[in-house]
């Protein structure tokens, strides 16, 4: 078998004796519906009305998307005044230990009654639960720039948008491309949870709670499953974007 | 293009460390002059101290008249480190042309050399579109010498450039620099611990002591330009070297 061809076919193999080995633990030890629904009702619940969870499945992607990607332009610029400044990176790390360390289930409450539930309270919630994330990544990419290209650069009297932009954030990019995927499972779940909590009828969390609610076993796990393929999808997508944007760093050569 | 450095009483002092003692010394235009000394002697503090890169404790640097800063401000040297510090997400030629598009007001208006033209004198003509990773250790310092080149600056500062090659690729190296100095008249001041190099390379040699670093012989090299690779096996060559390494250990005694 060819390397590409191994690439496919492994992960599928995989997949398929994953969901052969939860069917039948389910069937042999009869687990409640509600604790643990077979991988066969679920595809049979979402073969129902795929456009339902398709459609709920892309509000949940478009408010993890943008809540990453807000925190992503947000931990670049903190993480360019962290770099340059080690008074600055020492005052910020706490603050950053502790956004990362509090649960924010238990504050999530307090962000929906802030900002009046909706869009805003889910988007606020991935963005803030990544942030930290991809601050520490940005920062310790960026402080692994090559010190003699930094002096080669300053030596020309380089700026320190220059210096930024050609030198600290491309070294940063590996560093950026690791964490995000930590971020993408962190987002995902605050996208989610979030959903459940923040008076919304769209997205996976939205139902998956109305599930829990009216005790529907078929929908909740459907809505989890899908979450699941969401994050695969979203991993994929940072697997392409590293492949074509890192083809120069080590790690992307065989 | 070249310039007349000057330095005068410059010393430098880390903390209670002396680094370098006052030390006094002119390079004149289009002259090429090579810094010769033992580990720690100092050597590459009195270069970062010409190229602006660090502050003297005491003295004054003068290039064509500017201070250092003045000189990185108009991109009038061109540093070439010790590792070649290329990047590795841009190509042979784009990292031949960082220094240009850095700070690119200072950057020569029509610069007597293309870079093209410099990456087909050191043969590189053929690798434009390679990545660093595709390059060997000596065509990747072959890059750093016409990234330094590209600039058209009046002087040249030079850190041990060729210390990680190996001897027959360092051999290789000197031959291509000392064609180009032949024909840019460049001013030049290069650090090395290599005895031939600062022979077969220098209209002066300039021997610093053990820290702190002091110049404790400034010897002419009375050998003729255009210097051919065949030089190095002549008896005027040999003799020098022989005397040079004398004076070296004589500078490691003080």
């Amino acid at each position: 078998m060819s390397s590409s061809a191994r690439r496919i076919v492994a992960p599928v193999f995989g997949i398929i004796v994953f969901g052969l080995c939860w069917e039948v633990f389910v069937r042999i030890f009869d687990i409640r519906r509600f604790v643990l629904l077979p991988p066969s009702a679920i595809i049979s619940e979402f073969a129902d009305s795929p456009s339902f969870y398709w459609e709920n499945a892309l509000t949940t992607g478009r408010h993890m998307m943008i809540g990453l990607s807000i925190a992503l332009v947000l931990a670049i610029g903190a993480g360019a005044v962290m770099a340059s400044s080690r008074f600055i990176e020492e005052a910020a790390q706490p603050v950053l230990v502790l956004i990362l360390v509090t649960p924010w289930v238990a504050y999530i409450t307090s962000v929906v009654l802030w900002l009046d539930g909706g869009d805003p309270s889910i988007i606020f919630m991935v963005s803030f639960t990544s942030f930290p994330v991809f601050t520490f990544g940005v920062v310790g990419g960026m402080k692994s720039a090559d010190p003699a290209a930094r002096e080669l650069l300053a030596s020309v009297d380089a700026r320190p948008w220059e210096v930024l932009w050609r030198l600290r954030l491309p070294s940063a990019l590996p560093s950026i491309f690791t964490t995000a995927r930590f971020a993408m499972g962190l987002g995902l779940a605050a996208a989610y949870f979030s959903e459940g909590s923040a008076l919304t009828t769209a997205g996976l969390g939205a139902i998956g709670r109305r599930a829990v609610s009216f005790n529907n076993a078929e929908v909740l796990w459907t809505t989890i499953v899908s979450a699941a393929l969401l994050g695969i999808a979203g991993l994929t997508v940072i697997s392409i974007a590293e492949r074509y944007l890192l083809k120069w760093h080590a790690s992307q050569r065989s | 293009m070249s310039a007349r450095i000057e330095l005068r009483g410059v010393s430098k002092t880390f903390g209670v460390t002396e680094a370098l003692a006052p030390i006094t010394f002119d390079v004149a235009e289009g002259e090429i002059v090579t810094l010769l000394g033992p580990s720690g002697c100092g050597k590459t503090t009195l270069l970062r101290l010409v190229a602006g890169l660090a502050e003297p404790t005491a003295g004054e640097i003068s290039i064509g008249g500017d201070t250092p800063q003045q000189a990185r401000r108009h991109k009038h040297i061109g540093f070439v480190p010790q590792s070649p510090a290329l990047l590795p997400w841009r190509t042979v030629e784009a990292n031949a042309e960082l220094l240009l598009d850095i700070n690119r007001r200072a950057s020569p208006a029509s610069p007597t050399t293309s870079v093209a033209e410099l990456l087909d004198e050191v043969g590189l003509g053929d690798f434009r579109s390679a990545y660093p990773h595709e390059l060997s250790g000596g065509m990747q310092q072959r890059v750093g010498l016409v990234r330094a080149f590209a600039l058209d600056a009046q002087l040249l500062l030079m850190d041990e450039p060729f210390a990680a090659l190996d001897e027959m690729t360092r051999t290789d190296m000197r031959h291509i620099l000392s064609r180009l100095c032949e024909q840019l008249g460049t001013t030049v001041i290069f650090v090395t611990h290599s005895i031939a190099e600062a022979v077969f390379l220098s209209d002066r040699v300039a021997v610093m002591s053990a820290r702190p670093g002091r110049l404790v012989e400034d010897k002419t090299i009375p050998l003729r330009h255009p210097r051919l690779p065949e030089l190095e096996d002549t008896d005027d060559f040999f003799h020098l070297t022989t005397s040079l390494r004398a004076s070296l250990r004589n500078g490691m005694n003080r």
